[in-house]
């Protein structure tokens, strides 16, 4: 059972490149969001629905997904969500600026990692 | 009707939009989440749980709902905005629920910011308003005083200007006067006469055309003029092409050269029409005015990094220097006199304006008092709406914003009341104000101070409205509401509020009383003379017209014929002025008695000396104690009679002989010789008040204006009439003018009743406690106000304690007793503080005083008494209601 504690261990802002770099697969509701990201992890990440729709909802309401009502695999309607060309925007700069910080953190920490090109 | 209709539809249809909105957004997140916590179901079954537990695990991994939905909802733009309409609403429908603390806060802000932007707008001007030259800090007034007054002497002005080192520049102006402009549609100006180099020395530029040229400003120069501001535009019309035009000037044919800027005064504030060039003959300044020369008003420039006092004291040794053609009789009277040019010209407004803007610091601390002491007594009602909110989840910061939100909305309405209120005051202010007030005419609502009051009113109003809502509920704040109220958080504050507001009253209302006091002095002192049914008739007269001394006198006398012909009029008397209005005057060491060694001279003082026709005793019914008043005949004998007020009689003849002595007086060519002119005294005429309302009644002495002997005494415009009649002032105006209007048409006459006149020596004192006393008053019914809610309060809070012990016997009295016990120890504090600061700093108003002493016991008394019984009444009204409670209704109140 994955504690709460774990998902807030995620940096501040990570979730939000978390789900846009999902989103940016395929457009998904907020369960399929959450479940993508619980697999790639290897169940390490998971993601409340507690963090997990305020985030969703964030991100739409600055422009960088959009909402869709259609219907889910099994014949409910949900809530898809996809990403804009904003977000994809704002993905890649999400991305270099991880890379970025990720890479500084290493350095900090004696770790050996890939600088970014 | 229809915009009724209308704004009714607009209120719906956006009501319904907005509920419409948050309704779709709100069931679109419950399916949204539903979806989720179905899908996590599914999840669970195919996983192999069964349903009830696919379910509960579920649920318990899904987390609080609620939390989530609110979360996500938060996420809204528009949250922050909606939240703060919401608080917004609560606070509003708060103050409706509780209108009486509503309406007094904002009246109590109102009130304070009202008139402290009111007053302060006035007072700006006086205090602290810069004035309209280049730099004006630089600018200092350079005169000799001599007893009361300020002037320089040509003689010695040009010596200090062409040797002096602190100034950068000097200049002068010689005054002004009446001059007429003898055009179609005569009009009478006043004309001042500057120096060359004035306007560039004040740094004053004209708004058209340019200063005087060098060469206008020497005598016989060309004659030419700078027009102000408000002539272009009343008589010109503003017109441009008016340079270079002729005008006539007391019949002078005058070129106008410019225009002067629309907010150029004069530096001692005289109301200028136009100025003229000084065209001094610097020469002539040794010789002319027994060789001291012209008087002038000097002013000057300082030089960078120069102080005032630096300049004095370099100016001194020039002074002492000059100082040798001052007569050494009255050398000693002489001194130097450098100030800054405010200082010079707020002389008397100053104090005046300090003391009004203490009163309305003080209704403003008074104000801010209140509105705490409201504020925490209603903070400590709702401690525990603060604790059950807290508990249902309300932030701190929720609660926080809540509270600011309060105290802006009330802050608010008490600045926009008080806006209203400070225009609506300001206007009666000016309404009642007197003349002689420099630039009151002028005084507008200030912005600074309008912002400077709201913002008092804010930090008043959040400093108090904050606290509570920082303050952790106490524990047991959610239960029953605790007996007894004496140690409840905020009543020590209150308790102190009010007795400082007391206090404040307190002073305020000494000050008060004692102009108030003073000013009655000033209203019911014995003149000495009739002011009822006497008009004064002035008439100046255009210069040109009257060529000599006779056509004066031919004038003057033929008005007076004709003014007695007029029914209705008793007598008519001409004199050069009329009390209470000082005239010119010797000194006492002028006089000489005959057969008596001459009073050592620096001694004794002003004597006033009055030239008038015999009727005028008649007329202002002055009456004779010794001897006889002047009869027609004294008009054409050729001796010389003269009559003496008391004191003067009294002072020079103790032994009460003063009729049928002779005197003579000093002539000053030369210098105190004996004027040959015999006086024999004819008769002692009781004093008369003859040098303003205020000051001591000084020696006096009338002579007649003799008819045909002395023709030179009558080259002036500037006489008055004075007409006894019984008729209306209306009525007896206009046939006055139309009687003169027969003898000389293009003579401006103006006619006001003596009454009038004597009043307008009162306005000030009159205005200084209207003022006071309105701040006075305003401060009281705050402070009462104050009092009475604290009382209020106190009882409200010991209902349940009042109930017990009317449970337990005690009657109605006890408790009358045990509430009034409270708010007189608060009255009683307040008093005694306010009345030993009072009593400390009375002192300062002193100059402000007229015949009271500053620390007047009967004026005291009746201030403590009066503030004792208003603020007995504050505090017995809710004591009274105390003791009406119902012991059962107030056990059960909890």
């Amino acid at each position: 059972m994955p504690t709460t504690a774990e998902s807030n261990v995620l940096l501040q802002g990570t979730l939000d490149l978390l789900i846009l770099k999902t989103l940016a697969i395929e457009p998904m509701h907020g369960w399929g969001v959450a479940q993508r990201i619980q697999q790639i992890s290897n169940e390490v990440l998971q993601i409340g629905q507690g963090s997990l729709y305020p985030a969703l909802h964030r991100l739409e309401y600055r422009g960088w997904i959009r909402a869709e009502w259609a219907s889910s695999e099994n014949n409910r309607r949900a809530k898809f969500y996809s990403l804009t060309a904003a977000g994809r925007k704002q993905l890649k700069a999400e991305l270099q600026s991880w890379d970025r910080i990720s890479a500084a953190i290493a350095l900090v920490l004696g770790r050996k990692a890939e600088v970014p090109a | 009707m229809s915009s009724a209709w209308f704004t009714d539809l607009l209120t719906r249809l956006t009501a319904f939009l907005r509920t419409a909105a948050r309704q779709n957004s709100k069931n679109n997140l419950n399916e949204e989440l539903q979806f989720h916590l179905e899908q996590s179901i599914q999840a669970n079954l195919a996983a192999g749980m069964t349903a009830n537990e696919a379910r509960r695990q579920a649920l318990l991994e899904f987390g609080g709902i609620e939390q989530a939905r609110e979360e996500t909802y938060r996420q809204r733009p528009g949250w922050l905005l909606e939240t703060l309409l919401q608080d917004t609403r609560y606070a509003l429908r708060g103050f409706l629920r509780n209108p009486a603390f509503t309406v007094t806060v904002i009246a109590t802000l109102a009130l304070g910011i009202g008139a402290t932007t009111a007053v302060f707008s006035v007072v700006d001007r006086i205090l602290f308003r810069s004035l309209p030259y280049a730099q004006d800090d630089r600018l200092v007034s350079l005169v000799q005083s001599f007893e009361k007054q300020e002037f320089t002497l040509g003689g010695f002005y040009y010596e200090w200007r062409d040797n002096q080192k602190p100034f950068a520049q000097m200049t002068f102006e010689r005054g002004t006067g009446a001059c007429n402009l003898t055009d179609a549609n005569p009009l009478a100006l006043q004309c001042a006469e500057i120096a060359g180099n004035f306007l560039p020395t004040f740094g004053i530029a004209p708004v058209l055309g340019r200063n005087f040229l060098p060469e206008e400003d020497l005598p016989h120069g060309p004659r030419v003029a700078l027009l102000s501001y408000g002539l272009w535009r009343t008589r010109f019309n503003q017109d441009p092409n008016v340079l270079n035009q002729t005008i006539h000037i007391d019949g002078h044919p005058t070129r106008i050269v410019g225009v002067l800027p629309a907010n150029f005064e004069m530096p001692r504030l005289q109301q200028t029409d136009l100025v003229l060039p000084a065209a001094m003959d610097i020469a002539a300044q040794h010789t002319v005015n027994s060789g001291i020369g012209y008087p002038m008003w000097a002013f000057a420039r300082l030089k960078p990094g120069i102080s005032i006092a630096q300049a004095k004291a370099e100016m001194e040794p020039l002074f002492l220097h000059t100082q040798q053609w001052i007569p050494a009789q009255i050398r000693q009277d002489f001194h130097l006199q450098v100030r800054s040019l405010r200082d010079r010209q707020m002389q008397e407004a100053y104090m005046g304006a300090w003391v009004l803007l203490g009163s309305v610091l003080a209704v403003l601390i008074i104000a801010c008092a209140n509105v705490v002491s409201l504020f925490s007594a209603r903070a400590a009602m709702r401690e525990r709406e603060l604790a059950v909110r807290s508990a249902l989840g309300a932030g701190r910061g929720r609660l926080v914003r809540q509270a600011l939100i309060e105290a802006f909305l009330l802050a608010l309405a008490g600045a926009l009341t008080g806006c209203a209120l400070a225009a609506v005051l300001l206007h009666a202010f000016l309404a009642i104000a007197p003349t002689g007030i420099p630039f009151l005419a002028q005084a507008r609502l200030d912005l600074r101070i309008v912002c400077f009051s709201i913002l008092l009113a804010f930090l008043c109003a959040i400093m108090v409205g904050i606290v509570p809502a920082l303050q952790k509920p106490r524990p047991g704040a959610l239960a029953a509401r605790a007996i007894g109220s004496g140690n409840r958080p905020g009543v020590r504050l209150r308790r102190s509020l009010v007795i400082a507001q007391i206090a404040v009253s307190v002073i305020l209302i000494s000050c008060a009383g004692l102009l108030l006091k003073s000013f009655q002095n000033l209203e019911r002192q014995a003149l000495g003379m009739a002011t009822s049914d006497v008009l004064t008739v002035t008439v100046p007269l255009n210069a040109e017209r009257y060529s000599s001394g006779r056509a004066y006198m031919d004038f003057y006398l033929g008005t007076e014929t004709a003014l007695r012909s007029l029914p209705g009029v008793t007598s008519v008397a001409i004199s050069d002025s009329l009390p209470p209005d000082g005239n010119s005057g010797i000194r006492f060491d002028e006089i000489f008695v005959a057969g008596r060694a001459p009073t050592p001279t620096g001694t004794g003082g002003i004597v006033i000396v009055r030239k008038v026709t015999p009727d005028y005793f008649r007329v202002l019914h002055i009456p004779t104690l010794q001897g006889r008043s002047f009869d027609e005949k004294d008009r054409n004998a050729s001796g010389n009679v003269i009559i003496l007020s008391k004191l003067l009689a009294t002072r020079l003849f103790p032994q009460g002989d003063a009729v049928g002595r002779r005197m003579q007086f000093a002539t000053f060519q030369p210098y105190f010789a004996l004027d040959p002119t015999v006086f024999t005294v004819v008769g002692v005429a009781a004093d008369v008040k003859n040098d303003d309302l205020a000051s001591q009644v000084e020696p006096e002495y009338y002579t007649v204006r003799s008819s045909d002997h002395d023709l030179d005494s009558w080259g002036s415009r500037h006489y008055r009439f004075a007409v006894e009649s019984q008729l209306p002032a209306s009525v007896m105006a206009a046939a006055i003018r139309a009687q003169i209007a027969k003898i000389d048409p293009t003579a401006p006459v103006h006619v006001e009743p003596l009454t009038e006149s004597v009043s307008r020596l009162a306005d000030r004192p009159r205005f200084e406690t209207a003022l006071l006393g309105f701040f006075a008053l305003t401060g009281l019914i705050l402070a009462i106000i104050g009092l009475y809610g604290v009382m209020a309060y106190i009882s409200a809070q010991r209902t349940q304690e009042i109930g017990v012990r009317m449970a337990l016997g005690a009657n109605r009295a006890d408790i009358l007793r045990l509430m009034a016990r409270e708010g007189i120890a608060l009255l009683l504090v307040g008093e005694v503080i306010g009345l030993a600061t009072a009593l400390a700093f009375s002192q300062l108003l002193r100059s402000l005083l007229f015949n009271i002493s500053p620390r007047d016991p009967l004026t005291f008394l009746c201030v403590g008494s009066l503030l004792a019984i208003v603020a007995l009444i504050a505090t017995l009204v809710p004591a009274r209601a105390a003791t009406r409670v119902d012991p059962i209704v107030a056990l059960r109140c909890e």
